[in-house]
C-alpha cells in the first residue's frame, strides 16, 4: 500500500520529516494536550466545541494508553531512557509500551539489536527495571 | 507516533481584521493560524494534525495586491499523529466484521485487522460477533497491540488508511 517501500520502522527505516521531528510519547503528548484544553476553557465557556475531531480523538487515546500520568513520572522516564543511547522513535516505543521483559523489548523494537549497536541483553535488562521502578513509586 | 514538528505557514488577514494595535493584530494571527490548522486535518507528510503548542515567530506582513490582505509568514510548533510501516502500537476494535476487525488508534479510525493476518482466531458470529482462539478473544472494545503492514493516504478525505497484523511475537489481544 505504501508507496515508500522502503520504510521499515522495525529497521529505524522512517523517512526524512523524522530527522526534523521529535517523537512524543503518549503521557507526554497527554499532558501537552490537557494544558492546551485547559487554555482553550479559559478563552472559551464552551472549549468542548473549540477542539477538533482530531484533538478530541487523540486526547480520548492517550489518556487511556498512558503508562505514567505524573507529569514528574513522565519526565523521569524520558531522562532514564535517555542514557540508553535510543533512536527518538524507540525510546518512544518503549515509553509506550512498557514491555516486561528483554525478549518482549526487542520484539517491539527489533532495531535496538541490529548490528554495531551496544545493547546487550543486560544492558535492557536494566533499562527495563529502572522503568518498572519508576511506575512503582509513581 | 506522535511527532512534535515545527511548521512554516502563512497566515492571512482579511484587510477588514487588520487593526493599528499591535496586540490585536497578534490575536488575530493566532486565532486565524488555529482555525486554519485545525481545518487542514491531515497531511501526506506529517499525519493527523492535533494541536499548535507554541508561536515561534510572525514574519513581516506583505499586502496581497488585489485584495489587500495582508500575509505573515509564521513559525509554530505542533503535534502531529502518523502511522509508521513496521511500527507496534495498541488499538481498540470498534467494529466486528465477517472478514476482519477495524480498530482505532489516535485520531485514525480505519485500521483494518484482516482475518488472514490474525492466526489461530476463528470468527464466531452471533449477536456480540467476536473473533476467538483458545485463551484470547478479540471483539468490541478490546485492545489489540498490532504491526503495522501498510498505510494509505487517501487525498479527498484527508485521511489514512492502515492495515495492520498480529503475526509476530507478543503481538494480540492486551489484557
Amino acid at each position: 500500500m505504501s508507496g515508500e517501500e522502503e520504510e521499515n520502522a522495525a529497521e529505524l527505516k522512517i523517512g526524512d520529516e523524522f530527522l526534523k521531528a521529535k517523537c512524543l510519547m503518549n503521557c507526554e503528548v497527554a499532558l501537552i494536550l490537557e494544558h492546551k484544553y485547559e487554555q482553550l476553557q479559559q478563552m472559551s465557556d464552551d472549549a468542548a466545541n473549540h477542539v477538533s475531531q482530531v484533538f478530541e480523538k487523540s486526547q480520548q487515546y492517550v489518556k487511556r494508553f498512558s503508562r505514567y500520568k505524573n507529569p514528574d513520572a513522565v519526565r523521569q522516564v524520558r531522562e532514564i531512557l535517555s542514557r540508553y543511547q535510543l533512536a527518538e522513535f524507540e525510546l518512544c516505543v518503549l515509553g509506550n509500551l512498557c514491555p516486561e521483559t528483554v525478549e518482549e523489548a526487542i520484539a517491539m523494537v527489533p532495531s535496538i539489536k541490529t548490528k554495531g549497536r551496544a545493547h546487550d541483553d543486560e544492558a535492557i535488562e536494566k533499562m527495563l527495571n529502572d522503568l518498572s521502578l519508576i511506575k512503582k513509586f509513581e | 507516533m506522535f511527532l512534535k514538528v515545527q511548521l512554516p505557514w502563512n497566515v492571512i488577514i482579511p484587510a477588514e481584521n487588520l487593526d493599528a494595535k499591535g496586540l490585536l493584530l497578534q490575536r488575530s494571527i493566532i486565532i486565524r493560524l488555529l482555525e486554519d490548522f485545525a481545518a487542514r486535518k491531515a497531511t501526506k507528510d506529517l499525519g493527523y494534525y492535533l494541536a499548535v503548542t507554541t508561536l515561534e515567530s510572525i514574519g513581516e506582513g506583505r499586502v496581497r495586491q488585489q485584495t489587500g490582505d495582508v500575509m505573515f509568514p509564521v513559525v509554530f510548533s505542533g503535534i502531529t499523529f502518523k502511522l509508521y510501516r513496521g511500527e507496534i502500537l495498541e488499538g481498540v476494535v470498534h467494529k466486528v466484521l465477517k472478514h476482519g476487525v477495524f480498530l482505532r488508534c489516535g485520531p485514525v479510525e480505519n485500521i483494518y485487522l484482516s482475518h488472514l493476518k490474525m492466526p489461530g482466531y476463528s470468527y464466531m458470529p452471533g449477536e456480540n460477533p467476536m473473533f476467538n482462539d483458545k485463551v484470547s478473544r478479540i471483539e468490541k472494545d478490546i485492545v489489540v497491540r498490532f504491526i503495522v503492514i501498510g498505510t494509505k493516504w487517501l487525498e479527498a478525505e484527508r485521511e489514512f488508511q492502515a492495515l495492520v497484523s498480529l503475526e509476530g511475537h507478543y503481538l494480540g489481544p492486551v489484557s
